[in-house]
């Protein structure tokens, strides 16, 4: 990738948790199991005799799945890992995401209306925890995904300690 | 909060049953019954329909199962109006209870459908802050009551909410006094004639055809009329058919608009604007003046060809915002923007977006076109058709104006106190904000975007669909925009730059 043009954005100062990569690298294992699964059913499946665009599909899947499967273990963990970045200063909570398109996403802590962390089975394996800054707005919504747990509870609390003492109207 | 004395009266605040007359409009209309049909139906068709008793036998039971369900729902609902709080409970078996603090309540709406009319009844909803978050409905709706009973609760809950919010009771100011009013708006028939060219009208006639056809196809082959096509071969009687046909379409857009419309009004009454509408079913809107945020002018294709627009106020808190917030339904646009102009403070003109964002427009208008002419040139070499070939490059070429459309209607500017942002080629929307609305920004960018140095930026609203976009802005004036059209804390380029 050449040298990017400057970002529209700010680029928020901290990263994910290191463990994160592994969290994206274990679900594009499981996402190539399962698609592996679905193409072998599908060339096990479909017979020698069949005609027309089904013989194409018998090596045609099994590349797709390859690709896929490079894609989503070996370069999304890392590009994402890179992309990802979240910050929390003394008005804002700020963070961007995304690895192909990328979103800021910027909400002022006088507006925060609620705070959630939450575990899923893989974050637990891992010892992270996601955080969702809420706002009125269904589209201003700040997901910081995959910190460590700690910190995440840690941000939590603070960040719903401060909406309540600055909160205006929050609408 | 002591009790108001105007609030003392025990009775107000015991649970109390709308009218009776309602289970009679719930029978008509099957409200209830209605729930039942899809089980019905596999019942029926089991015991099969033969001879005019059994459908007789039929029509009566479902009337009389219609009429128990509509008198147990009646009976088993019960409303209450508190000083803290309008409760509703309801449900045949499993109780609930929905209890809606007063501030939370966003506004009450009174209508009165044609057959609520025939019986002097109304409807009353109760919307509550319905936060978009938790999206749901979160009205409350209680059907069937006397008009006077229905004005007493809309006055009651309001009058109820601004004692909340002020929470001053040992200053009563009065609150039956109706404060004074104030025209904003006011309905011109004429602005009717513009209806055949709104996309919405212009469905509600092509609708009726299509109900109408499939009903005749239904009907048995004895009860049909025998009609004798025209010649169609003949060009007059062709003309003739199309012209009367498109007038048809036009008188019937008239009517589904003048229906909808009809005497419509909006007045500032105290704290709150009120909309008037309806010709058959009077719609009452009430929104409150202090979560108004904004505002939506929208012109679809046709309306800007004869200058007309309609504006929708953007409320916090307010659910189907599309239809309770229309300040005015259709009308010319020097109107639409007089009042925009009232909900917030014009920003000032729009500024035009980069010429990479016309390069992208085109780009993406172009693109399947260009994608079918490929095809189809791959066709032609091996086949020798080129009827796809010949699709493509008309696509392609109408490609043009629409991507030249969509990137005119580019726009956004910041002014002192609110801001704009306008896209959209068949219904152009401007939206213009105040500063307070915004709860965060987004910023989107696209692999191509970041290449073109253009950026979609996205004011979050806790109002309408919560985000208004300005699409394809220059990278370098997203940092100057967002602080422009919401202060300091939305500088993009902070201390760690």
């Amino acid at each position: 990738m050449s040298a990017p043009p400057a970002p529209p954005v700010r680029v928020p100062a901290w990263s994910l948790s290191r463990s994160a990569i592994w969290l994206w690298v274990t679900q594009g294992v499981i996402g190539t199991l399962v698609y592996g699964v679905l193409v072998a059913v599908v060339v096990l499946g479909v017979p020698e005799s069949a005609g027309g665009p089904l013989p194409v599909l018998r090596w045609l899947l099994p590349v797709l799945l390859a690709v896929y499967a490079v894609l989503a273990i070996a370069v999304r963990p890392w590009i994402r890992y890179r992309v990802h970045r979240w910050e929390v200063t003394e008005e804002t909570v700020h963070a961007l995401t995304g690895w192909l398109t990328r979103t800021w996403t910027l909400v002022p802590v006088a507006r925060i209306q609620t705070v959630d962390v939450t575990r899923g089975v893989l974050q637990q394996l891992y010892g992270l925890a996601s955080v969702a800054v809420l706002t009125a707005s269904s589209q201003g919504t700040v997901r910081v995904p995959h910190l460590e747990v700690a910190v995440a509870h840690r941000v939590a609390d603070d960040l719903a300690r401060r909406a309540e003492q600055v909160r205006d109207e929050a609408t | 909060m002591t009790t108001a004395p105007w609030q003392t009266a025990p009775e107000v605040t015991a649970p109390r049953r709308s009218s009776p007359l309602v289970v009679l409009v719930h029978t008509i209309t099957f409200r209830q019954a209605r729930q039942v049909v899809p089980a019905a139906i596999p019942v029926v068709a089991a015991v099969g329909i033969d001879g005019p008793g059994v459908v007789v036998g039929l029509v009566v039971a479902v009337t009389a199962l219609s009429l128990l369900f509509a008198a147990l729902t009646w009976w088993r609902t019960t409303y209450a109006d508190t000083p803290g709080a309008v409760v509703v409970t309801r449900g045949l078996l499993a109780r609930s209870v929905r209890t809606v603090p007063n501030d939370r309540i966003r506004g009450v709406e009174v209508e009165a459908p044609a057959l609520h009319r025939l019986f002097g009844l109304v409807r009353v909803r109760v919307d509550a802050a319905a936060g978009a978050v938790t999206g749901g409905d979160e009205e409350v709706v209680v059907d069937g009551l006397t008009r006077a009973e229905g004005d007493r609760l809309r006055t009651s809950v309001l009058t109820h909410r601004r004692a909340a919010v002020v929470t001053d009771p040992s200053a009563p100011s009065l609150p039956e006094e109706e404060p004074a009013e104030e025209e904003l708006a006011r309905f011109d028939p004429r602005w009717l004639l513009y209806a055949p060219l709104v996309a919405s009208y212009l469905a509600v006639p092509l609708a009726a055809v299509g109900a109408l056809s499939r009903l005749l196809q239904e009907l048995p082959a004895g009860l049909r009329p025998h009609l004798t096509g025209p010649d169609l071969t003949d060009t007059r009687v062709l003309v003739v058919g199309v012209v009367l046909a498109l007038l048809l379409l036009a008188l019937g857009a008239v009517l589904g608009a003048a229906v909808v419309n009809w005497g419509f009004r909006l007045v500032r009454r105290g704290g709150s604007l009120v909309a008037v509408r309806g010709l058959v079913t009077r719609r009452h809107t009430e929104l409150e003046v202090d979560r108004v945020r904004g505002g939506t002018l929208s012109e679809g294709l046709g309306m800007r060809l004869v200058r007309a627009a309609r504006v929708g106020a953007l409320v916090t808190g307010l659910g189907a915002a599309h239809r309770r917030g229309q300040v005015l339904p259709l009308g010319p646009r020097a109107e639409a923007v007089r009042l925009l102009g009232l909900l917030v403070d014009d920003p000032g003109p729009l500024v035009a977006h980069p010429p990479a964002a016309r390069r992208r427009r085109l780009a993406r208008a172009i693109g399947s076109g260009l994608a079918v002419t490929a095809a189809g040139g791959l066709l032609t070499a091996g086949t020798g058709w080129w009827g796809l070939l010949a699709a493509g490059v008309v696509l392609t070429v109408l490609g043009v104006p629409l991507g030249l459309g969509r990137y005119a209607a580019l726009g956004h500017v910041a002014g002192p106190r609110s801001f704009a942002v306008r896209s959209g080629l068949l219904v152009r929307e401007q939206t213009v904000l105040q500063q307070r609305a915004v709860v965060g920004w987004q910023v989107r960018q696209s692999v191509f975007q970041r290449r073109a140095g253009l950026a979609t930026v996205v004011a979050c609203v806790g109002a309408g669909t919560g985000g208004y976009a300005a699409i394809d802005v220059a990278a370098a004036d997203v940092g100057p925009f967002t602080e422009a059209a919401s202060g300091s804390w939305a500088t993009a380029r902070g201390a760690g730059d």
